[in-house]
């Protein structure tokens, strides 16, 4: 037993065990953290993240469109490029360069701020008020980013089919029409749905994340910086993990 | 007896911090947690107010062991708790009057307009009704440690701790402190606790005190700072409270004996 408990990382685990149960409480009716707070955090990483997601999600689809025209274009298959970059950017990439930006964005914010506020002594001052520092400032950031990741993952979707849509019309002379019927011949909506599960559970990680580096940072401005260094490293690992077992799972289901 | 704490030992990890402390307050007295900086007066207030776990002893509050108590019970003798803390600790998200507000939210039944009234009305004693809509980054180091008493007494809890309350104040607002903290002791009967070096504080208000040595890791003195300023045997509890240099130890003037006769 204790081999067990020395190679897990109980911390970790019971900070993840107290953010389930203070969502469960939350859903009977029992938010405790102030509606303005949450809404401050919804802003924060929803509009004022989309300009970068789209900006990086174009990128994506049309290097993806341009990697696949040279290829497919020997073969007399161009117009399958549309086939490649919907499919991919719908099961995979918008939601992995979605979640990847926003841990880099967010997630870092999120531990940059709460390893801030335990420096202030701030944490300190809501425990001794009688308030849980887990529902007071770690859940709004969580259900935030968990609302808002499938919405950014579609205007990632949007962005990147546009990003592949204009390398193709420019490369392979192919009509925006001809492109659009072709994408939405090869897209399902097994593979959005996937995706959308996705950025579901990556907001959740990369909110967790954060705000789990943030609460136990050290007390002093070095604590702040390796807090938020650890959040980003630890996010993007994760997104890629979690990725993985997504993409054996869909195989093994025939999604 | 509001607040007892018995045979308390303080530890970070392996390192002693202080041991042996008791001392217990009653509604109404104003007492003075004294000491050198670094000798652990902080961290006896964090551990009082439940934020650190004592390595051993007791503390306790209308009789309720806190650290033996629930979860339940805990939070219920944390609503009795008014803390200012060193660095004032005002959440930096929100604006001072929404920092004013927080308390009597968790801690009474009163609507929004009510408590608005009263966090307005309480912040008017610490002369920032007109900063209610700034927040903590827009204020002077003085000004935030007002904000952080007024958020620790807007509630009127039965006991307030104040982690150096007159720190960083000019001789008047600390003064002026110094009769909020009387006024409020006659108004509610609150007991308060406070950590200060600063000695007109000290002597002034305090009725009852303690005296942390950083040597011994032990409290060295208890009594009120007037009685111990004049009659305490400890030389350095003495030249704390009369402000002079601590007049050497025996072992001490051994050494420097022997350097001079060599």
């Amino acid at each position: 037993m204790r081999f067990v408990t020395s190679i897990l990382p109980l911390r970790a685990v019971a900070f993840f065990g107290h953010v389930l149960l203070g969502t469960a409480a939350g859903l009977r009716g029992g938010w405790r953290f102030r509606v303005k707070d949450f809404s401050r955090v919804m802003a924060d990483c929803s509009a004022k993240a989309v300009p970068i997601v789209a900006i990086v999600n174009v990128l994506v689809g049309a290097i993806l469109a341009f990697v696949g025209a040279v290829q497919l274009v020997k073969f007399g298959a161009g117009i399958f490029v549309a086939d490649l970059v919907g499919i991919a950017v719908a099961r995979e990439m918008a939601a992995v360069i979605t979640a990847v930006v926003m841990a880099g964005r967010t997630g870092a914010s999120f531990a940059a701020e709460l390893a801030t506020m335990q420096t202030n002594e701030e944490v300190d001052a809501l425990e001794v008020l009688g308030l849980n520092a887990i529902d007071f400032l770690v859940l709004p950031r969580v259900m935030a980013l968990v609302a808002v990741m499938p919405l950014l993952y579609v205007y990632g979707c949007v962005a990147g089919l546009l990003g592949g849509l204009l390398v193709a019309a420019g490369m392979l002379d192919l009509s925006a029409t001809a492109y659009a019927d072709r994408t939405v011949e090869a897209l399902s909506w097994a593979h959005l749905g996937l995706g959308a599960a996705k950025s579901v559970v990556f907001g959740g990680l990369i909110a967790i994340t954060g705000c789990y580096y943030g609460m136990y940072a050290q007390r002093n401005a070095a604590g702040v910086g390796i807090a938020t260094t650890l959040a980003v490293v630890a996010s993007i690992v994760g997104v890629i993990a979690i990725d993985a077992v997504f993409a054996v799972c869909a195989n093994a289901l025939g999604i | 007896m509001l607040l007892s704490v018995e045979d308390l030992e303080m530890r970070f990890g392996d390192k002693l911090i202080q041991s042996d402390v008791s001392f217990s307050v009653e509604r109404g007295m104003i007492f003075a947690i004294m000491g050198v900086s670094g000798c652990g007066k902080s961290t006896l207030l964090k551990h009082m107010v439940g934020l650190l776990r004592p390595a051993r002893g007791r503390i306790a509050y209308d009789g309720v062991d806190y650290w033996a108590s629930d979860d339940a019970t805990r939070t219920r003798l944390r609503a009795g708790f008014g803390m200012l803390f060193q660095s004032a600790a005002l959440w930096s998200s929100m604006t001072l009057l929404e920092n004013v507000c927080l308390p009597l939210e968790q801690h009474t039944k009163l609507d929004a307009a009510q408590r608005d009234k009263r966090a307005r009305e309480v912040l008017g004693w610490v002369d920032l009704d007109e900063f209610a809509h700034y927040f903590p980054a827009d204020l002077s180091g003085g000004m935030k440690k007002r904000a952080g008493l007024a958020r620790a007494i807007v509630a009127e809890p039965p006991l307030l701790l104040l982690d150096e309350p007159s720190a960083g104040l000019d001789p008047i607002s600390a003064k002026r402190l110094d009769d909020l903290i009387l006024d409020l002791r006659e108004r509610t009967g609150a007991a308060v606790v406070f950590v200060s070096h600063e000695l007109a504080s000290l002597l002034d208000i305090a009725d009852d005190a303690i005296f942390l040595d950083v040597d011994s890791k032990k409290p060295i003195a208890h009594g009120s700072p007037r009685h111990l300023r004049d009659h305490a045997e400890h030389p350095t509890v003495r030249a704390f409270l009369r402000r002079q240099e601590p007049a050497p130890t025996s072992q001490a003037k051994t050494t420097t004996e022997k350097a001079a006769s060599s």
